[in-house]
């Protein structure tokens, strides 16, 4: 016979799971990094040049956005992998484990989080070399911004799971709002670069806030408003709370009603 | 002990699962029995808390599964019907991660993972990712996470799905196995052999409804006037047809070409009577065969259809 597990216990292993599976998908890592990799020495150096007669350190300026626009990108899977899990019924098993629905709600929104800060940790230290900046202590902070962002997102994409049914619609749902979040925000391009009209959007995107905090502690003579600050969290607040509340209210009514 | 009390469940306009009571006692073998759309895999839901009822409550162990999920669901183990599982891992990370999740102590875990692979025979296929196994080996590797949990109350619908003889025949041992350890079980099927070789119980359900509940053998003898015995003997003998049906627990007689064909109750006791009345009147003998009724014909006579 097998004992009950501890809450804790349960929020790691759901956590593992989502680690494992996002590991057994070399070719979604490979892809990402090799994107990653030859944005930052190819795009970013070749900008770089063209941007260096402006006065401009592109390069520096992008490997943040860079790390920033792939932690976005990752946790934005969460959603797909619910949507997924329910397709084929692997919601139903989940739910027959023995752990509450609250439980599983939170792991997998934190999950979504996790797996992306694991993988972009790397990227964060190669990123922090190239920009000359060696606090550990600035590093985790870096990385606990970072982290904030994705659990907002992963709230983001299961809220968008939970109410779109139809699968292609949900894809492309996915996609445009993966494109919106990163490109409609100061992740790759300053803002004062962007169309006017988009400006006012991009200054209160939660990418845009998470990408100059971290440029603000990585690189010299840029700041971020405590605004900013306030803006990932409300974020993390609302789409982590939103996800779980979508997710819990589809799980306890019934799926199938 | 589970018991269901008044259970219903409607999902939109479908009803289902319909006012069900019956009760599964502790350390036995319940036999679902039903055909597809019968709502046994609903009926199980409900119990392991993963559809709310629509109507009436089930109490597992004393534990209500609408106030108690928790409590319920660490006592259940389940097979599903259709392999449910990540794909893309292997059977070992499937069986390591669901030991894990449903609390196997971690000193007996990589043993119990190793010792039920092996008896699946999968052994040298634990590492590759199940979306490229066949789909006996996937239903194996579904009932593996039972197997490998041991949980108090271990829930098996279509075990047997997809699987060669052999294998079917080792699940039915584990299975048995399982209860001896003290595991209530309930098995869905729509296989009248697996019902009638393993339950201790059966449960009929048709269209939603529980129609019957008790033993295989219990039912089968219920079945009063289902026997039937075939004599086939040298030459028809006419005047036979009137001497059997005089006896009480004979329904009909006839002679179909030279085989005498009886409908009555209680064959086997009467079958040295009626053997004895054929061979005093002349007949001569050439095979006898005594046919039983089957839970087949007990699913027939209840719900009016057959199941397979």
């Amino acid at each position: 016979m097998s004992s009950k597990p501890s809450p804790l216990f349960v929020l790691w292993v759901l956590i593992e799971r989502d680690l494992r599976t996002l590991l057994k998908s070399p070719w979604i890592l490979i892809n990402r990094t090799a994107f990653f990799l030859i944005q930052l020495f190819v795009f970013a150096v070749l900008v770089n040049k063209l941007a260096t007669s402006l006065g401009f350190n592109y390069f520096d300026f992008y490997s943040v956005g860079a790390v920033v626009s792939t932690i976005t990108s990752i946790a934005f899977i969460i959603g797909e992998d619910l949507f997924e899990e329910e397709e084929l019924g692997l919601l139903d098993y989940l739910l027959s484990l023995p752990f509450g629905h609250s439980l599983f709600v939170i792991g997998r929104a934190l999950g979504g989080a996790v797996r992306g800060l694991i993988y972009v940790t790397p990227m964060m230290i190669l990123v922090a070399y190239l920009d000359g900046y060696f606090s550990p202590v600035g590093i985790v902070g870096s990385l606990l911004v970072i982290f904030v962002l994705a659990t907002g997102i992963s709230g983001l994409s299961i809220t968008l799971a939970m109410l779109i049914r139809n699968a292609n619609r949900f894809d492309i749902t996915i996609a445009l709002a993966e494109l919106a979040t990163v490109r409609v925000s100061a992740a790759i391009y300053p803002l004062v670069y962007m169309p006017k009209v988009l400006q006012p959007v991009a200054s209160y995107s939660p990418v845009t806030s998470a990408s100059d905090i971290v440029r603000a502690i990585f690189l010299p003579g840029y700041s971020s408003a405590p605004y900013e600050t306030l803006i990932l969290i409300l974020f993390l607040v609302v789409f982590f709370g939103l996800g779980s509340a979508f997710l819990f209210r589809k799980i306890e009514g019934g799926r199938f009603e | 002990m589970i018991e269901f009390k008044d259970v219903s469940k409607s999902f939109k306009n479908v009803d289902a699962v319909k006012g069900v009571t019956c009760e599964i006692r502790d350390r036995e073998i319940f036999g679902l029995l039903g055909p597809n759309g019968a709502g046994k895999t609903t009926l199980i839901m409900t119990m392991a808390t993963v559809y709310n009822p629509t109507k009436g409550e089930v109490v597992v162990d004393g534990h209500r599964a609408g106030t108690e999920p928790d409590k319920v669901k660490s006592l259940i183990g389940i097979s599903f019907q259709d392999p449910k599982y990540d794909r893309i891992l292997s059977a070992r990370e499937i069986l390591e991660w669901h030991a894990k999740v449903t609390g196997v102590e971690k000193g007996v875990r990589e043993t119990r993972i190793d010792e039920v692979l092996s008896k699946f025979g999968l052994t040298g296929e634990a590492k590759k990712r199940t979306w490229m196994l066949s789909g006996g080996t996937k239903k194996k590797i579904e009932n593996a996470k039972v197997f490998v949990q041991r949980p108090k109350i271990a829930v098996f619908d279509e075990p047997t799905a997809y699987l060669d003889v052999p294998s079917r025949l080792m699940v039915w041992d584990m299975i048995d196995e399982l209860r001896d350890e003290g595991s209530t079980v309930v098995l869905a099927t729509n296989m009248m052999d697996e019902a009638d070789r393993m339950s201790d119980r059966v449960g009929i359900m048709s269209r939603g409804e529980m129609v019957q509940v008790g033993e295989p053998g219990r039912l089968k003898g219920s079945l009063r006037g289902r026997d039937v015995i075939e004599l086939k003997l040298e030459a028809p003998v006419p005047e036979l047809v009137g001497e059997v049906t005089k006896a009480e627990e004979v329904e009909e007689a006839r002679f179909e070409g030279d085989v005498l064909k009886i409908v009555l109750s209680n064959g086997r006791g009467l079958l040295p009577l009626i053997l004895n009345v054929v061979t005093a009147k002349g007949g001569k003998v050439q095979t006898a065969n005594l046919k039983e009724p089957s839970l087949e014909d007990v699913f027939l006579f209840y719900t009016g259809m057959k199941l397979t």
